[in-house]
């Protein structure tokens, strides 16, 4: 438990850092711009499916069918022969080629249905989950529109697409993560290197207080401000961007914290080492940037090359954001996301005894 | 009675230009300084003043000799030192976004001490300021060395430490903050303080040590250097003051 002393000194700490608007602002704009261009960037339309298209009939109802694929803002349609338009389709430029037969007319518009071949290459079977209903949906436009017929039923089209992940939903517990990193590293390493340099620390080892109070009492006061940025940036991203958490809030918290004491640790431990304001952004720079883009923030980490993977799992930040992220995302409760909450736990000793180690009171006020 | 005694205080530096080397940036030095009088060190920059303070204050290592502040041994009880000490340093900056009196509050929570920092202000004329929520960034020179000496107060020390605390400062703020220390020093308090002022020493210190190259080269009342080390009359036949005793002990040479 704090102490009484501890206590008081967070609260000044508290009034420090939040009568520090600018930083506040900071802090807070950068995540924010960020999920807010990125929810705009996935909620607009699709980009054209490419469509090769073989037309072998010569009937004029065929010509009229490749013109109204050609007219559909869905589709990017390629004309042309079987041979060339399957090799771009191996190629990939084609996503698929539909091909007409020769007996594609309205001539046996009331026989049975003819049947249109689509050549699609395996690679890109997942999109075709997408596109074939759309393609179905445009065969029976364009077969309604030959036959003259009325549909039976009109849908008045509200979003039926299940509430499927969107990208936001997976990057903002890895933005948060990423957020409460550089918070952290920035509150404690920044900090003391600051109150070092205009002698601050000095005048404090003069009085009698322990090197204890004061990191208690910054690591209290850091703590309650980021979780109150956290707060702030989550509350944004569901309420305005629509972004869902599924899982536990308090579980999610609880992540949180742990990853924030480590990364206060690592800020400890930076701000022992780098005597100058630069030096302590460049060795910041050093400890965060790599992680960036190893730990999975931005994408998984699964998607990496396979040399790179050992390391990036064992980053600290990539147990914070897989941890908050399983939780996020699938509703995970702590015990499922035990082999993060230990890598969070080998980091939190690590940074510990390393600030321990590094942070001498008497030489880092000096 | 003395209240700081130091035997034998010596302090070794690597040297700038080649790190196996050493110089002693304190070299023996020996002081009794008796409780309730204003002790001035004097010396040029780099003569080893701040080392000895710092060392006293539990800031620079002690590599040789010990002392006792009020009968506590500096280096075993740094904490009980600390208690009993207030401390001005040459660097005066403080938290932003505090105002005085939140400032003077922390510095008493430190010392476990509820203080009233009206009083504090009020005995460095600081009040009106701190009124008009004033931050040590909207303070003068002089002002802000008033109000360090304000934060040093918090703990009723027994012994006070300035480190150069007119340095800077115009000579009304000069004789303002001396007014200050005098009747800080009538309350009863012991000041140590450090300066280049001759006038400062002559008219402030009840006894002065004059440093150089880490060593104390004389000691004593300032009537007493001026008759012991003032040039003789032929060489300077109207000015026999305490600059001319400070330069003659340390000499001309300009120091970094």
């Amino acid at each position: 438990m704090p102490t009484k002393l501890q206590l008081h000194l967070s609260k000044v700490f508290l009034k420090i850092f939040l009568r520090d608007r600018q930083s506040i602002f900071f802090s807070l704009f950068f995540p924010i711009i960020f999920m807010t261009v990125f929810g705009f960037a996935n909620s607009g339309g699709q980009d054209p499916i490419n469509v090769g298209v073989v037309n072998d009939s010569d009937a004029v109802v065929a010509a009229e069918f490749v013109q109204q694929l050609i007219d559909n803002p869905i589709f990017n349609v390629t004309v042309g022969v079987e041979d060339s338009l399957r090799g771009e389709l191996e190629e990939g430029d084609q996503t698929m080629v539909l091909v007409l037969p020769e007996v594609f007319s309205n001539q046996n518009l009331d026989q049975d249905s003819t049947e249109l071949r689509l050549l699609v290459d395996a690679a890109q079977v997942q999109q075709l989950g997408l596109i074939l209903p759309v393609l179905e949906q445009t065969l029976i436009e364009i077969e309604r529109e030959f036959r003259n017929t009325e549909p039976m039923f009109n849908l008045a089209i509200e979003d039926v697409q299940a509430r499927s992940q969107s990208y936001l939903d997976f990057l903002l517990p890895g933005l948060m993560a990423f957020t409460l990193m550089q918070l952290s590293i920035a509150g404690s390493g920044f900090n003391i290197v600051e109150y070092r340099r205009k002698g601050i620390l000095k005048r404090l080892f003069v009085t009698p207080i322990q090197p204890k109070d004061f990191i208690t009492a910054i690591v209290l006061a850091r703590m309650s401000i980021i979780l109150i940025q956290l707060a702030v940036l989550i509350a944004f991203a569901v309420l305005i961007l629509d972004v869902r958490m599924i899982g536990s809030i308090v579980e999610f918290f609880f992540v949180v914290i742990l990853g924030t004491f480590i990364f206060l640790n690592l800020g400890f431990c930076l701000g022992s080492i780098a005597k100058t304001q630069q030096a302590v952004i460049l060795v910041g720079n050093i400890v965060i940037f790599p992680q960036i883009f190893l730990s999975g923030v931005f994408y998984p980490i699964s998607s990496m090359p396979e040399l790179i993977q050992p390391i990036a799992y064992v980053l600290p930040l990539s147990f914070v954001a897989t941890g908050m992220r399983d939780i996020a995302n699938e509703g995970a409760s702590l015990l499922t996301i035990l082999p993060s909450l230990l890598g969070i736990a080998v980091w939190l000793v690590i940074g510990f005894v390393l600030a321990t180690r590094l942070f001498v009171w008497k030489e880092v006020a000096n | 009675m003395p209240i700081i005694e130091v035997e034998n205080f010596t302090k070794q530096y690597p040297l700038p230009d080649s790190k196996n080397e050493t110089f002693f940036a304190v070299d023996g030095v020996s002081l009794h300084i008796d409780k309730g009088e204003i002790f001035g060190i004097l010396g040029p920059n780099g003569a080893g003043k701040t080392t000895t303070l710092e060392m006293l204050e539990g800031l620079t290592d002690i590599d040789g000799g010990h002392a006792t502040i009020d009968g506590i041994d500096v280096q075993s009880h740094p904490f009980k030192v600390k208690k009993i000490i207030g401390v001005q340093l040459q660097a005066n900056e403080y938290f932003d976004n505090l105002s005085l009196v939140e400032l003077l509050t922390l510095f008493g929570a430190l010392y476990k001490r509820e203080i009233d920092p009206s009083t504090l202000l009020e005995k460095v004329q600081l009040l009106d300021k701190a009124k008009a929520k004033a931050r040590p960034a909207n303070l003068s020179g002089g002002q802000k060395q008033r109000f360090s000496i304000a934060c040093a107060l918090v703990n009723e020390p027994k012994v006070l430490f300035l480190d150069e605390p007119t340095t800077g400062l115009d000579p009304q703020a000069k004789r303002n903050l001396w007014e200050l220390v005098t009747e800080l020093n009538n309350s009863g308090m012991t000041i140590v303080l450090t300066t280049h002022n001759m006038e400062e020493a002559e008219s402030l210190c009840q006894r002065i040590a004059i440093m150089d190259h880490g060593k104390i080269v004389a000691e004593g009342t300032p009537q007493h250097l001026i008759l012991q080390h003032a040039p003789e009359p032929p060489e300077a036949p109207l000015h026999g003051n305490l600059e001319d005793v400070f330069l003659t002990l340390t000499g001309h040479a300009l120091r970094d």
